[in-house]
C-alpha cells in the first residue's frame, strides 16, 4: 500500500497520534502490505485494555506503586506508535501514581494521587478510544481498498 | 715577374730534351722554340726594336704552320687544322693579346692561340708594361737571346704541325667528345711526372680523379665547366681542377666545333700559385676572395634572414633570405627601422629596443616571438642579435632570423597530444581505480566474514594476511582515484558541518592503534576552535588522516604531536591551522621540493620499507588547496623529525537573526537534502557492520520490543536478542559474554531495572557498549544513565535515525575501547 498523505492520516487518525512517529511503523511494513504494523496496533490495543484492567484493579487496591509501573508501561508503547494522548496521559498516571504532582514536586497525599489517577484513567481511556476507533478506520478502509483493487 | 721568368729555364729543358730524340723537323721546332723564346725574352727587355722582331718571326712562324700541317702528319690531321683554325681566328683577332704571351716561351701556335684566348685585364697590363722602357730581365735572360741569334727559323716550314702539340711544354690534353684522352703534351708529362702511356685513350676523369676518395666530387667542377664550354662553343676556365706534385692547375677548355660537331675538346692547364694574392696584395690566382666568399655566401642564402643593422638599429645590409622571408626587397628596406619587424604588443613593451640594449650587455640576445612580413603576415621567429665591433668599437648589429612557423606550429600540436594522453590516462586511471574498488570491498567484506568464522592459526594468519593486503591495495586505488580525480579537476567539495575538534579527537584516536611502543601522541586543540563550521569534514578528514600517518609510520621513537588552532577569520571565514609536528626519521634537505610531487617516494626502492603509492602527500596538498588553504613541510627545529602543516578555510554558520531570511530556508532545505545524504551513507555502513554484530535489547514491553527487533532488522541486524527485563540480560551476557557488540538497555523494567543490569555487567567486567533507552521526558534519566556505568542513551520512543547514529557511533569504530585506555587528550 502506498502511504497516504499527512493530511488524509490526520482526518483519519485525529490529533491523537503523532504522524511522523506511526509513520516510522508503518514504514517498517513490507511493500504490499501492512501486516507488521497491523500486528503492532492491534498488540497495542491488547496491551492497552489489559493495562486498563490492571490499573482499575490496582486503583481499587490503592496500590499507587502498582498503578505508576503500569503508566510506565504503556506509556512506553504508547510514546512508540505515537499516540501521544494516550502516552501523556500514561505519563500523568505513572507521575501520580510515584507520588509527585506533574511538574515533579512530591504530592505526600495518597487519596489525593489516587483520585487523579482515577481521573487521568478516565481521560487516557477515552483518549484511548478515540485512537482506536481511528486507527481501526484506517486499517478498515487500507482493507477496503486492497479489496477494492 | 717570377712566374714569367721560369717560363724561358723551363723551356729551354724541353728543347733539349725533344733535340735528343728527335729528327729533322724537330731540330726546327727547336730553332723555331728558341726563337720564341728570345722573342719572349725581348719582351721582357721591353725594347721597342725586338719588339718589332717578335711581331714579325710570331706572324712568320704562323703563317708556316698553317702550310705544313696539311702535308705532314696524318694522325693528327683534324686536331691540327682545327688549331690552325682556332689560332688563325685568334691570331688576328687578338694579335695585340698574342703579343703578351709571355711566361709560356712563346713556343707553339696552340699555346699562342690558347694564351691569345686567355687574355684578359691582366695581360693587358702586361701589354702596356712591355711598352714602356723598363729593364727588368736579368742579365741571364739576356745573355741567353743573345747566344743563339742566328740559328732562327730558316727551315720554319718544314717542321710537323701536330708534333707542336705533342711538344708543347703547357700541360695540354686533346680529349675526345667521349672524354677519352686523344693526345698528351710534353708539359704534361713533365709537370705531372708521369709518361703519355698513362693518359692515351683513357677516360680524362677517371685518369685525372681516378683512385681518390672523392672521386665523385673531384670531377664535378671540370666536368660542370665542359659543359658550359661545349654549350656555349667558347673557351670555359676551371679554377683548381686538377692538382698534381703539391700544385693546384686550372683547366682552361676550349671546345672545337667544326660545323655543329664537336669534334674535340683542348683541356690546358695552367699552375696556380699559392701566396701570391696575399704576397701582392691583390687577388690575382684565387677566383674568389675570403670577403667575396663570405658575401656571396651571405647575400644567396634563402633559409635564413642575415642582415646588418647599425648602431641606432636600422637596417643596413640585406641578403636574398630576409627578402624572402620578410617580403620587403632590399631597396624597401635599406635605411628604414628593424623596429617595423615587431606587433604592436611588442612595440608597447619596448621589446626591440630591449634587446638590443640586451645584446649590447651580454654580446647577443636570442628570442621568439611574432614577426610581420611586409604585407602584414606574421611569422613565428626565431631571432638572434649579435652586437658587431670593430677594432673594439660598436658599428652595429648582425641579425640572423629564422622562420619556425612550422615548427611551432608541430610544437603546439605535440603539446595538445600529451595534454589529451595525460588526460586520457588520469581518466582512465579513476575509471580503473572505480572499477577494481567495488570487486575490492566484496572481497574484503567476505575475508572479514571468514576471520568470523572459527579458524585454525594457520588459516587465521592466511586470512589476517588477506584482509590487511586487500585493506593495503584498496588503500593505494583509493589514492591512484584520488590523484586522478584531482589531476584531472574532477574532484568535488561537499559542504558539511565541520567539527575540527572533533574529527581530529576521532582520528587521532584510531591512529593511536597503529603507534609503535614508547611513541605517545600529544593533542593541542586550541579553545578558539570552532565547534563546528561549514566545509567539508571528510577531505578535511583525508588531509588529517594523511600527514598523522606519515607521522606515526616514520615515528620509531618519541611523539607525535598534534595541534589545531584559528590563525585568521574574517565576516565569513574561519582559517584553521593544523601541525602535525613528529620525532621521526625526517626528510633530508636535497628531498625537501619532491615532498609533494606524485608517485614520488623519498626512500629508495631497493630498501623500501614503507608502504605506499607516494600520492599521499601530493593529494593532501591539492585537497588542502581545494579547501581554500596551503600545505608545507618544515623540519623539526626542536629534535630531528619532520612538522607537516596545513591550512584550511571553513565558512561561518550563519547566525540565528538570519534564520527567517529567505536564504535561511534554502540553507534548511539544502541541509535537508544534506541530512538525507547523510543518511543514506550511514544506512550504507551500518549494514555493511550489521552482519557481524549481535545485538542484544533488553526490553519489556512486548509491543516495544517487536518494534526494536524489526528496526533492528531492517538495519540488516539478523540475530538480535531481546530480554525481557534487566536480570535476563545479565544472565545472557553472563553465559556468553563475547557473542554481543552492543547492548541497548531500557531502564525501567520489573524484575531488574537497566540501572541494576548495567552495574552487574560492568562487575563482572563486560567491556561491552551499552546504550540506554531512556523514556521521554523524565528528565535526569540520561545524565543519570552515564553516572551509573552506561556509555550512551537514546530517547523513547526510539528513532530510528537516531539509533541508527548512535549504533554507527559504537559499532564502526574501536573508539568505546580506546577512551577506557588512556586517550591523547
Amino acid at each position: 500500500m502506498t502511504l497516504p498523505d499527512d493530511k488524509e492520516l490526520e482526518s483519519i487518525l485525529g490529533d491523537g497520534v503523532d504522524l511522523n512517529t506511526f509513520k516510522q511503523i508503518l514504514e517498517m511494513d513490507e511493500p504490499g502490505d501492512n501486516e507488521f504494523s497491523t500486528s503492532i496496533v492491534f498488540g497495542f490495543f491488547e496491551q492497552a485494555e489489559e493495562t486498563f484492567e490492571s490499573m482499575n484493579t490496582a486503583l481499587n487496591e490503592k496500590d499507587l506503586d502498582k498503578l505508576s509501573e503500569l503508566g510506565h508501561f504503556l506509556k512506553g508503547s504508547s510514546a512508540t506508535l505515537g499516540l501521544i494522548k494516550v502516552r501523556d496521559g500514561c505519563e500523568k498516571i505513572q507521575r501520580y501514581g510515584k507520588q509527585e504532582n506533574l511538574d515533579g514536586s512530591p504530592e505526600p497525599d495518597t487519596n489525593v494521587c489516587l483520585e487523579r489517577v482515577k481521573e487521568a484513567l478516565t481521560a487516557v481511556k477515552s483518549d484511548y478510544e478515540e485512537v482506536e476507533v481511528g486507527l481501526k478506520k484506517f486499517y478498515d478502509k487500507d482493507d477496503e481498498e486492497e479489496e477494492g483493487a | 715577374m717570377g712566374a714569367r721568368d721560369d717560363g724561358p729555364g723551363g723551356d729551354s729543358m724541353i728543347s733539349q730534351g725533344a733535340g735528343a730524340s728527335s729528327h729533322y723537323s724537330s731540330q726546327h721546332d727547336e730553332h723555331e722554340a728558341s726563337q720564341g723564346r728570345r722573342d719572349s725574352d725581348a719582351h721582357g727587355n721591353s725594347n721597342s726594336n725586338s719588339n718589332s722582331n717578335s711581331d714579325s718571326s710570331s706572324s712568320s712562324s704562323s703563317s708556316s704552320r698553317s702550310g705544313g700541317a696539311k702535308d705532314q702528319d696524318k694522325d693528327t690531321c683534324n686536331a691540327t687544322s682545327m688549331m690552325a683554325l682556332s689560332g688563325g681566328s685568334l691570331d688576328t683577332s687578338l694579335s695585340a693579346s698574342m703579343m703578351s704571351m709571355d711566361g709560356v716561351g712563346g713556343s707553339d701556335a696552340m699555346s699562342v692561340a690558347g694564351e691569345g684566348a686567355n687574355s684578359n685585364g691582366s695581360n693587358d697590363g702586361d701589354d702596356s708594361r712591355r711598352n714602356e722602357t723598363t729593364t727588368t730581365a736579368t742579365t741571364a735572360d739576356a745573355a741567353t737571346s743573345t747566344t743563339t741569334p742566328t740559328s732562327a727559323d730558316p727551315s720554319s716550314t718544314s717542321f710537323d704541325v701536330a708534333d707542336l702539340l705533342d711538344l708543347s711544354p703547357v700541360p695540354t690534353l686533346v680529349v675526345s667528345p667521349s672524354f677519352h684522352i686523344l693526345r698528351v703534351s710534353q708539359g704534361v708529362v713533365d709537370a705531372w711526372k708521369c709518361s703519355p702511356d698513362e693518359f692515351l685513350g683513357k677516360d680524362l676523369f677517371a685518369t685525372l680523379y681516378g683512385g681518390s676518395p672523392l672521386e665523385r666530387f673531384d670531377r664535378i667542377p671540370l666536368a660542370a665547366a665542359i659543359e658550359v664550354a661545349v654549350a656555349s662553343r667558347k673557351y670555359n676556365l676551371c679554377h683548381a681542377a686538377y692538382a698534381a706534385q703539391g700544385v693546384s692547375y686550372s683547366a682552361r677548355i676550349i671546345p672545337i666545333f667544326r660545323g655543329d660537331t664537336l669534334l674535340s675538346l683542348v683541356l690546358e692547364w695552367d699552375e696556380i700559385e699559392p701566396g701570391t694574392a696575399e704576397t701582392r696584395g691583390e687577388v690575382i690566382q684565387h677566383a674568389l676572395s675570403v670577403d667575396e666568399v663570405f658575401r656571396l655566401l651571405i647575400q644567396t642564402v634563402k633559409d635564413y634572414a642575415i642582415f646588418l643593422l647599425d648602431t641606432r638599429g636600422y637596417v643596413a645590409t640585406w641578403n636574398t633570405g630576409a627578402e624572402l622571408l620578410k617580403g620587403y626587397k632590399k631597396e624597401d628596406i635599406i635605411g628604414r627601422h628593424f623596429s617595423n619587424f615587431y606587433g604592436r604588443e611588442d612595440l608597447d613593451a619596448g621589446k626591440p629596443e630591449h634587446e638590443l640594449i640586451v645584446c649590447l650587455r651580454e654580446g647577443r640576445v636570442q628570442d621568439e616571438g611574432w614577426r610581420y612580413r611586409k604585407d602584414g603576415s606574421r611569422f613565428w621567429a626565431n631571432v638572434t642579435i649579435t652586437a658587431i665591433y670593430r677594432n673594439g668599437v660598436h658599428v652595429g648589429f648582425g641579425k640572423v632570423t629564422r622562420d619556425l612557423t612550422e615548427r611551432r606550429e608541430a610544437e603546439l600540436r605535440l603539446v595538445a597530444a600529451y595534454e589529451e594522453s595525460a588526460k586520457l590516462k588520469n581518466d582512465f586511471l579513476a575509471n580503473m581505480s572505480h572499477e577494481i574498488r567495488t570487486p575490492m570491498h566484496g572481497m574484503l567484506s567476505a575475508c572479514s566474514l571468514l576471520l568470523d568464522t572459527a579458524l585454525t592459526d594457520d588459516q587465521r594468519d592466511t586470512a589476517n594476511i588477506i584482509s590487511e593486503s586487500g585493506q593495503v591495495l584498496l588503500q593505494v586505488i583509493n589514492g591512484i582515484l584520488d590523484y586522478s580525480k584531482l589531476a584531472s579537476g574532477n574532484f568535488s567539495v561537499n559542504t558539511d558541518l565541520v567539527g575540527v575538534a572533533s574529527i581530529i579527537t576521532s582520528v587521532v584516536r584510531n591512529v593511536q592503534m597503529t603507534l609503535l611502543p614508547g611513541v605517545y601522541i600529544k593533542l593541542l586543540l586550541s579553545p578558539d576552535l570552532p565547534k563546528s563550521a561549514q566545509g567539508d569534514p571528510l577531505r578535511y578528514r583525508q588531509i588529517f588522516q594523511n600527514i598523522i600517518d606519515n607521522a606515526v609510520k616514520f615515528t620509531e621513537a618519541g611523539s607525535v604531536q598534534v595541534a589545531a588552532s584559528v590563525t585568521g577569520q574574517d565576516d565569513t571565514c574561519y582559517t584553521i591551522l593544523t601541525e602535525v609536528t613528529d620525532s621521526g626519521i625526517g626528510v633530508p634537505e636535497d628531498a625537501v621540493q619532491n615532498l609533494f610531487k606524485p608517485f614520488t617516494q623519498l626512500e629508495k626502492p631497493t630498501k623500501k620499507r614503507y608502504q605506499g603509492t607516494g600520492l599521499g602527500l601530493s593529494i593532501a596538498k591539492s585537497l588542502a588547496e581545494l579547501l581554500g588553504g596551503q600545505m608545507g613541510y618544515r623540519p623539526n627545529r626542536e629534535r630531528s623529525g619532520s612538522v607537516f602543516w596545513f591550512t584550511v578555510k571553513l565558512k561561518k554558520i550563519a547566525n540565528s537573526l538570519n534564520q527567517l531570511d529567505a536564504p535561511y530556508k534554502a540553507e534548511r532545505d539544502s541541509e535537508k537534502s544534506r541530512q538525507e545524504a547523510e543518511k543514506e551513507r550511514m544506512m550504507k555502513r551500518i549494514k555493511e557492520l550489521a552482519p557481524r554484530k549481535r545485538i542484544l535489547a533488553a526490553e519489556d514491553n512486548l509491543v516495544n520490543q517487536k518494534v526494536l527487533a524489526r528496526i533492528l532488522k531492517s538495519l540488516g541486524f539478523q540475530n538480535t536478542t531481546i530480554a525481557a527485563n534487566g536480570a535476563e540480560a545479565v544472565s545472557t551476557l553472563r553465559a556468553s559474554p563475547n557473542t554481543y557488540d552492543l547492548v541497548l538497555m531500557d531502564i525501567s523494567m520489573p524484575v531488574m531495572d537497566g540501572f541494576e543490569a548495567t552495574r552487574k555487567i560492568r562487575t563482572f567486567g563486560v567491556p561491552i557498549p551499552i546504550i540506554a533507552m531512556t523514556a521521554y521526558a523524565l528528565r535526569g534519566d540520561s545524565e543519570t544513565c552515564l553516572e551509573k556505568g552506561m556509555d550512551d542513551y537514546i530517547s523513547k520512543p526510539v528513532n530510528i535515525n537516531k539509533l541508527l547514529q548512535k549504533l554507527l557511533t559504537w559499532l564502526d569504530s574501536p573508539e568505546w575501547s580506546s577512551s577506557a585506555t588512556n586517550g591523547p587528550s
